[in-house]
């Protein structure tokens, strides 16, 4: 009997081993475990700069942090809503956001009688949220960057919506590019409501006291990086290599349309490599391996491996005389990453010059077009609803309305009618370079992303020849023709 | 004899379970609601990504899916990037697990003595635990900016080499391995402490007045008697950290160079950048089996300990 009861699995064994089972399959499932994150955001942030207020790669705003740690943004609370609207681009700053919430919803109810209701999240968030739950039709409409509008018209997310669109009685007043970075397969899908383009970010003060002339060419530009690298203390250049960092793509894109109007052209029904092997590996030599891991670099290859969190503020801080980069940091005069608010504000104001990128031999001037859409869901209960919340989002008035909460996202309207909130000569060159961007082309760019990084960190780390690092990445480029 | 054996031992499981069942028909009652919400949240994802793991399938249209059999169990054998990432995730784990146990375990010694002013020390030695891992990344990644970063300014005071450290092909790895110790040590001490204030004072004593000195009591009284608690946060950190997938990706997004990719990271990168939703399922059904593997072990050799 006693030798019975030893060999018996016992009750409290067996509730023992239940409980780790348990208790190992919810740490599984929980990834980290650690406590709650407060969700990611962060540095992946699909995209994004324009108005300021993303946090995700394109930086563009003065409070990182704060707009990083979106995972749980929450929304408006609205309990009475129709529709619910996701949205990356407000604003980071608490109050700001408050005020264009409610400035949406005021419109939002005038327009259609209706409520609507706001959700802040990251563009990352945004993007996996809405590729794994658009199907069940929330949100009904969702803001996003261009690069998501062909993921989800792929996936059958979004709603074409020419003929609503070419019917609003402000729609002749968009800017004609960013109209068309919202055209997948000939039809509207989304209505855009800022931009922006990159731009070569100067300081004046020190090409005029070293009379120097600004860079047309990337030879030229090397050789002012060169001088300015011997004449003086400051860092001459800085741009983005950071493993994932969506900034980093976007500069890179930036120069790639200086040499074709778009890396990947349809050609019946599938799409094909538009740049030769040779052009990505001048184009990787001249703007990282040279920039980088040469034997003169000019910029700090302690800076390696950086994203827009050091590039922006370096700049800003006075310790980089050159970026490629857009608007949104006309306004970053404050916050942790800033040493000193009154030489931000100088440098800004008045030591700041901004240009055309300089190309490679071959090219011309181009650059990153961002344009951001709003869409709508094709699974939303209520399209019509919907489209009414993406016409207020992108209408003239309440974009006007917006530039007195966040004067950054309207620096180069996207429409006729809506002032820019540039003002300063130095920065008007901005309308020009956005004016002249070129939009992506309308493939899932995932893959070409993923593609690209190594690459890059390969040439920029000096572990690989620029152009062999060329040839890998066009074999790489031509291999993805097929998945795209 | 064998057979009997097993019968006998079916017998049992049976009979256990029925005395179980007949006695607390209240309490599964109770729990019912509880065990469908989990089995909704858990086993039927579990079940999902398993079954994916055997079929192509699009994030971009996962519902058009192709049975490819075990295909991607074969991609992932030449896969550089998956083995790359299976080796770092490994050593990711073992150094971090290693030296937060010990770190924790010293940790709980000091917090267990009763000085002044030790309360106080308890509380604040939580913060980093507590701290959102998004805070906790953008703290570092601040500390270590080259130009403003405090760690910086004082290192180019100082006159040493100022370096952006999670872009360093060698010392972002050793930076990842720095986050999870900073953040999880606490969470070892205030467990392992608990573990030891429930060890009788009466046996330190008896072990005195045995003659034993201060590290023969650690070793007999106080480690026989924590290990069931180290085996718990052992195997929670272990499966923590294997998974864990925010902490690289803020911080470096696996890179430079792919130096600190780990499986979290790059099944994330297949499945919402490349979209490949069945290969990225069967990395995680890969996962899903070394940690099940580890945890059965590591268990039954604690249990037989």
């Amino acid at each position: 009997m006693a030798d019975k009861e030893n060999k018996a699995i016992s009750r409290r064994r067996i509730l023992r081993g239940l409980g780790v089972g348990a208790g190992v399959t919810l740490a599984g499932c929980s990834g980290n475990g650690d406590g709650g994150d407060g969700g990611d955001g962060g540095d992946g942030g699909d995209g994004g700069d324009g108005g300021g207020s993303d946090g995700g790669d394109g930086g563009g705003t003065p409070t990182p942090t704060e707009a990083m740690m979106g995972g749980d943004d929450g929304g408006d609370g609205s309990s009475d809503a129709e529709i619910l609207h996701w949205d990356a681009g407000l604003p980071s700053d608490e109050q700001e956001l408050d005020q264009t919430i409610t400035t949406l919803k005021e419109y939002f109810n005038e327009r259609t009688g209706s409520q609507v209701q706001v959700t802040d999240f990251t563009y990352e968030d945004l993007r996996s949220g809405y590729l794994t739950g658009a199907r069940s039709g929330d949100p009904d409409s969702a803001e996003g960057v261009l690069s998501h509008l062909t993921e989800y018209a792929k996936a059958g997310l979004i709603e074409p919506i020419t003929e609503e669109a070419q019917n609003l009685e402000w729609f002749d007043g968009y800017v004609d590019s960013t109209i068309d970075a919202m055209r997948y397969d000939g039809e509207i899908y989304a209505l855009p409501y800022t931009g922006n383009g990159r731009a070569f970010v100067y300081r004046i003060d020190i090409f005029d006291d070293l009379g120097l002339e600004v860079p047309e060419t990337a030879d030229e530009f090397l050789e002012v990086g060169r001088t300015i690298k011997a004449e003086t203390d400051v860092t001459p250049f800085h741009n983005c290599t950071k493993d994932g960092g969506v900034r980093a793509f976007q500069e890179w894109m930036s120069h790639v349309y200086q040499h074709t109007d778009n890396l990947y052209v349809q050609e019946g029904d599938g799409w094909t490599v538009n740049i030769d092997a040779e052009t990505l590996g001048l184009i990787f030599d001249k703007f990282y391996y040279e920039v980088w891991a040469s034997d003169n670099p000019i910029a700090n290859p302690d800076q390696l491996g950086t994203g827009w969190q050091v590039n922006d503020p370096e700049y800003i801080n006075g310790n980089v005389a050159m970026i490629e980069c857009g608007p949104w940091i006309r306004n970053w005069t404050s916050g942790p990453e800033i040493s000193d608010s009154d030489a931000a504000t100088d440098i800004l104001d008045n030591k700041t010059g901004i240009a055309q990128l300089p190309y490679a031999e071959g090219g011309d001037f181009g650059t990153y077009l961002e344009v951001k859409p709003v869409m709508v869901n094709s699974n939303s209960d209520d399209k019509d609803l919907a489209f009414d919340m993406v016409a207020t989002r992108c209408a003239p008035e309440v974009m006007n309305s917006m530039s007195d909460i966040d004067p950054g996202g309207n620096i180069t309207p996207v429409h006729d009618d809506v002032e820019s909130t540039l003002e300063n000569e130095n920065w008007q060159s901005f309308t020009e370079v956005f004016r002249n961007g070129r939009a992506l082309a309308k493939i899932a760019w995932g893959p070409v992303r993923q593609e690209f990084y190594p690459a890059m960190q390969n040439v920029a780390y000096g572990e690989k020849d620029p152009y062999t690092a060329g040839e890998d990445l066009h074999s790489r480029l031509t291999d993805l023709e097929s998945d795209l | 004899m064998a057979t009997e054996t097993g019968r006998s031992r079916v017998g049992r499981y049976g009979e256990e379970f029925r005395e179980l069942f007949s006695e607390t028909w209240l309490g599964y009652a109770l729990i019912l609601p509880a065990t469908i919400l989990l089995a909704a949240i858990i086993v039927y994802p579990t079940l999902r990504g398993i079954q994916l793991a055997f079929f192509e399938a699009s994030l971009l249209n996962p519902n058009q899916q192709t049975f490819v059999g075990l295909e991607h169990f074969g991609t992932m054998l030449s896969d550089s990037v998956f083995r790359t990432a299976l080796w770092q995730t490994v050593l990711l784990t073992s150094v971090a697990v290693t030296i937060q146990y010990f770190l924790g375990l010293s940790l709980a010694v000091v917090l267990k003595e009763k000085v002044p002013g030790i309360s106080f020390f308890r509380s604040i030695s939580m913060v980093s635990w507590v701290l959102p891992i998004i805070v906790m990344v953008i703290l570092f990644r601040f500390l270590v900016q080259v130009g403003f970063g405090p760690v910086n300014v004082i290192f180019g005071q100082l006159g040493l080499p100022t370096k952006y450290w999670f872009g360093d092909p060698d010392m972002a790895f050793p930076m990842i391995v720095l986050m999870h110790v900073w953040r999880n040590v606490p969470f070892y001490a205030i467990a392992l402490m608990a573990s030891m204030n429930s060890i009788p004072e009466t046996q330190y004593e008896a072990a005195q007045l045995d003659g034993a000195g201060p590290l023969q009591r650690f070793r007999h009284v106080t480690l026989p008697q924590i290990s069931y608690v180290s085996m718990i946060m052992i195997v929670l950190h272990v499966i923590f950290t294997f998974n864990n997938f925010d902490i690289v990706y803020l911080s470096t997004g696996g890179g430079p160079l792919g130096n600190t990719e780990v499986l979290a990271t790059y099944v994330y990168k297949t499945a919402f950048e490349t979209y490949a939703l069945g290969y990225a399922a069967s990395m995680g059904v890969v996962m899903l089996v070394i940690m099940l593997v580890f945890t059965t072990v590591y268990v039954k050799l604690e249990d037989t300990g």
